[in-house]
């Protein structure tokens, strides 16, 4: 179909295997298939029975890197999530030990992430010229200081019916619980930020915050969505550790938030807004789950693992910029 | 080769970027003292060719003479050295700092490791005072207007005692009246002795400033013409390569009945009492000088800011608009001023560009329908004819008038629209898309659409407008109809309520 000029504009984009396997996701792609030859070599227990074993502790978080995935698109950031958690398991044990029933529990802790998540969206659309990272540094102090009020001096709280919170520790086959609510959760999420109309507004948000609100995009309605989404997530990620730790504590979910922040920019989600995927991300996060495991196999002081995963974020922020140069010198030496 | 009657003098100049020569063999002579204007339509390779001379890029071939000996910068600071100094259209300043931290930006008076700055301050203000201007050294950079933070760019060029000047667009963001002391300044320069090179697109800067053009087209050298001795319609040849019989392809539309009125549409402290009314196939000047309120009102009317009274009303029926989805959804489109920061996502492709407020209609459910979206896209793009050859071009791979075509086919996108609000639809673009986008709105105005467009610039407002509102200080001070319009008559009605207001504050 040729315009009034004559001149087709093409439509039709080209997609070419060399560029998938150039790109980020293909790059963690293959950084995980050499991981897992890495980790069986080091360690002669690690196997599928045993990482399916030892999966479940690490498994909680990964929910939360989903809709976190979607703050940091928007060009926001959100550290109150470790708290949240934190709030929500505690809230938990109080529920039940009061005596209601299962399903009021679950849905107990959910609200109160949910709940929490809406608190910070609230603020943060209400007052939008206030940068994410101070408000949610607020909610942070906020809700892990009512945590810590609700446990009183003692500092913990343990989950006496351990039954009604059973179900979610549980196994189908090999399989835990959790990883199917994880796997359900990266395929909803994946596919909204992807193909749906939503998605689409987040990154336009990330992208130009300005235009996209002049092209009609509910830029504060967007921002609210993904800060409740995340609470509601947060509150997930503290029932399943409630559900394995059969209680809660002050230091329940610290830390978390960075953890999650950095498996979404390990996988390619920039800080700054508007770009990655949650397919990157979800690699990155299986990344780091699988040397967590395998470096724990062997005994290796966990704090090492840390410094090892701290090291890993760095050179990944800094592969892409080194990569773009050498393209763009590459193509320099093309057109000449 | 070294005959001093030439400052500067480039020869042979190639520049590539990756797939593209951005300048192929182009030449430009400055001659000692004139003022040289060079001009070309937006992607010519001026901008290129300024970084080029400014040591910003290194050119792949090609000499370059300072005073008739041969230079190779390697970098903005050996052209700096060597004495030259670029002012660009967005002055590249600090806000935070102050006017004589930024004059001094890089070569600070400093003894024994201590910048000196009362000695700084002093020969800051000096050096303002040079330029008349109406601010102090102290004074914070970021409270200060565009045309100040200009005025501040060339003291900072005079601060490094440079000999030749180079002034990229300087008048595209300033008012009638700044432009004026812009003008001042730059002759004031060349009776000093400094040579200058000027771009910009308006024909007024060239006549009133340069004696000399050089114009470039598609990455080559075409000409350089005396300009007391070419004329318009030769030089808009030169630069389009073709000939523009039509500037103001201005339809003979009947205009029909009233379909958008405004009225008495308030908000404190930017417009008061403004009241208009667009029928089918109308198109409606607003003028005034920057400042007056015209974007405020129209930004209030597509729910970007709330105003505090007033109605809108579309074909009879009172509208609630509080936000710009809602004015979508009404068929009134606006095409902001902005295209970098309010029209286009720069990092997207243009075909998202142009689907953006659509998408939701086009979605199947809550999944969008791509392959709609991108034939949609590329109609569109087709009909505006654009310099792209693919939908997934990054808009900021774009000139600025190909850019403003794009936001022109994500307005035409929304089938539903009513009433089109432009902008400054022409700021900052070249002659032979201003032609083309002109064309684009009589095309508009032949299908009975409501048009209004908002301009500083008098020719369009001129050419193009069937009624003219003239808005000064926030009010509306005149309603023209296109015979009664003159360009006196515009100006002191833009102008009146702001020499009366200071009669009242005397």
């Amino acid at each position: 179909m040729a315009g009034k000029s004559g001149r087709s504009i093409k439509a039709e984009q080209e997609v070419s295997f060399k560029k998938l396997i150039l790109s980020w996701e293909g790059a963690l792609f293959i950084l995980i298939i050499l991981l897992n030859i890495f980790n069986a070599s080091i360690s002669p227990s690690y196997t599928v029975t045993n990482i399916l074993r030892e999966m479940p502790k690490y498994l909680a978080e990964i929910l939360m890197m989903f809709p976190m995935a979607y703050i940091l698109v928007l060009g926001d950031i959100d550290i109150s999530v470790g708290s949240i958690v934190c709030l929500c398991a505690t809230m938990t044990c109080f529920i039940s030990n009061a005596g209601a029933p299962a399903i009021v529990t679950y849905i107990g802790c959910l609200a109160v992430g949910l709940i929490c998540g809406m608190v910070n969206g609230a603020v943060a659309t209400r007052f939008p010229e206030l940068p994410s990272m101070i408000i949610t540094l607020g909610t942070q102090i906020i809700y892990r200081g009512i945590a810590e009020i609700s446990l009183g001096s003692g500092g913990s709280v343990s989950f006496n019916d351990t039954k009604k919170i059973m179900p979610l520790s549980k196994k189908i086959g090999p399989v835990p619980v959790v990883l199917f609510v994880v796997i359900i959760a990266a395929v909803i999420f994946t596919v909204v930020l992807a193909k749906c109309t939503f998605g689409r507004e987040l990154y336009a948000i990330g992208s130009n915050k300005l235009s996209a609100f002049y092209a009609g995009v509910e830029v504060q309605k967007c921002r609210f969505i993904a800060y409740s989404l995340l609470g509601l997530m947060a509150g997930a990620c503290g029932l399943f550790l409630t559900a394995y730790m059969y209680g809660a504590n002050t230091t329940t979910g610290q830390g978390f938030e960075m953890e999650v922040i950095a498996m979404c920019v390990f996988g390619g989600i920039a800080t700054t807004g508007g770009k990655g995927n949650l397919i990157g991300a979800i690699i990155a996060g299986a990344i780091i789950v699988l040397l967590r495991i395998a470096l724990g196999q062997i005994n290796l002081n966990s704090q090492l693992i840390l410094v090892i995963i701290g090291a890993m974020l760095i050179i990944a922020v800094l592969i892409p910029g080194i990569q773009a140069n050498l393209k763009a010198r590459r193509k320099l030496k093309q057109a000449r | 080769m070294s005959d001093s009657e030439y400052i500067l003098e480039l020869k042979d100049i190639t520049k590539i970027f990756p797939g593209v020569k951005a300048l192929n063999r182009v030449q430009f002579q400055l001659k000692r003292g004139e003022i040289h204007a060079l001009m070309g339509e937006n992607g010519a390779g001026k901008s290129t060719f300024i970084k080029v001379i400014t040591g910003v890029h290194a050119a792949e071939e090609g000499h370059m003479y300072l005073e008739g000996e041969e230079v190779h910068f390697k970098g903005p600071k050996d052209a700096s050295k060597a004495g030259i100094a670029a002012v660009y259209q967005h002055p590249t300043t600090y806000p935070t700092l102050s006017v004589a931290e930024n004059i001094f930006m890089g070569h600070e008076i400093i003894k024994n490791g201590m910048i000196q700055w009362k000695e700084m301050n002093r020969q800051a203000d000096e050096l303002l005072s040079k330029l008349h201007a109406n601010f102090k050294s102290t004074d914070e950079m970021g409270a200060l207007s565009v045309a100040q933070q200009q005025m501040t760019e060339i003291a900072k060029a005079l601060s490094t005692n440079a000999k030749i000047v180079i002034l990229d667009e300087p008048t595209a963001s300033l008012t009638a009246n700044e432009s004026e002391e812009l003008y001042r300044i730059v002759e004031k320069l060349r009776d000093d002795g400094v040579s200058v090179i000027f771009i910009s697109h308006r024909f007024e800067d060239m006549y009133r400033l340069a004696s000399r053009v050089t114009v470039f087209r598609d990455s080559q050298y075409i000409g350089t013409y005396d300009v007391d001795k070419i004329t318009n319609a030769d030089l808009i040849k030169a630069m389009v390569g073709r000939e523009i019989t039509d500037m103001f392809p201005k339809p003979d539309v009947k205009i029909g009945e009233e379909i958008f009125k405004i009225e008495g549409l308030s908000r404190t402290g930017f417009f008061k009492n403004v009241s208009l009314s667009v029928h089918a196939g109308e198109i409606v000047g607003m003028t005034g000088l920057v400042g007056a309120g015209r974007t405020e009102v129209m930004e209030a009317v597509c729910g970007i800011t709330k105003p505090d009274e007033g109605k809108v009303f579309l074909n009879g029926k009172q509208l609630k608009i509080k936000k710009p989805s809602d004015a979508m959804k009404e068929g009134i489109i606006l095409l902001p001023e902005n295209r970098s920061t309010q029209g286009l996502i720069l990092t997207w492709g243009l075909g998202r560009n142009v689907t953006l407020p659509i998408q939701k209609k086009l979605a199947k459910g809550f999944f969008n329908d791509i392959k709609k979206e991108n034939e949609l896209a590329r109609d569109f793009l087709e009909e505006v004819d654009k310099g792209a050859v693919s939908i997934f071009d990054p808009a900021s791979s774009l000139s600025g008038g190909n850019q403003q075509k794009v936001v022109v086919a994500k307005a035409l996108a929304q089938d539903n629209m009513k009433v089109i609000i432009l902008d400054e639809p022409t700021k900052g673009v070249d002659v032979g898309a201003k032609a083309e986008i002109y064309a684009i709105m009589g095309e508009l105005a032949k299908k009975g659409y409501a048009i209004i467009m908002i301009s500083s610039e008098m020719p369009e407002i001129l050419g193009m407008s069937d009624t003219i509102y003239v808005m000064c200080n926030g009010r509306i001070t005149g309603c023209l109809n296109r015979e009664e319009a003159s360009q006196e008559h515009i100006l002191s009605l833009s102008m009146e309520h702001s020499d009366k207001k200071k009669e009242a504050a005397q």
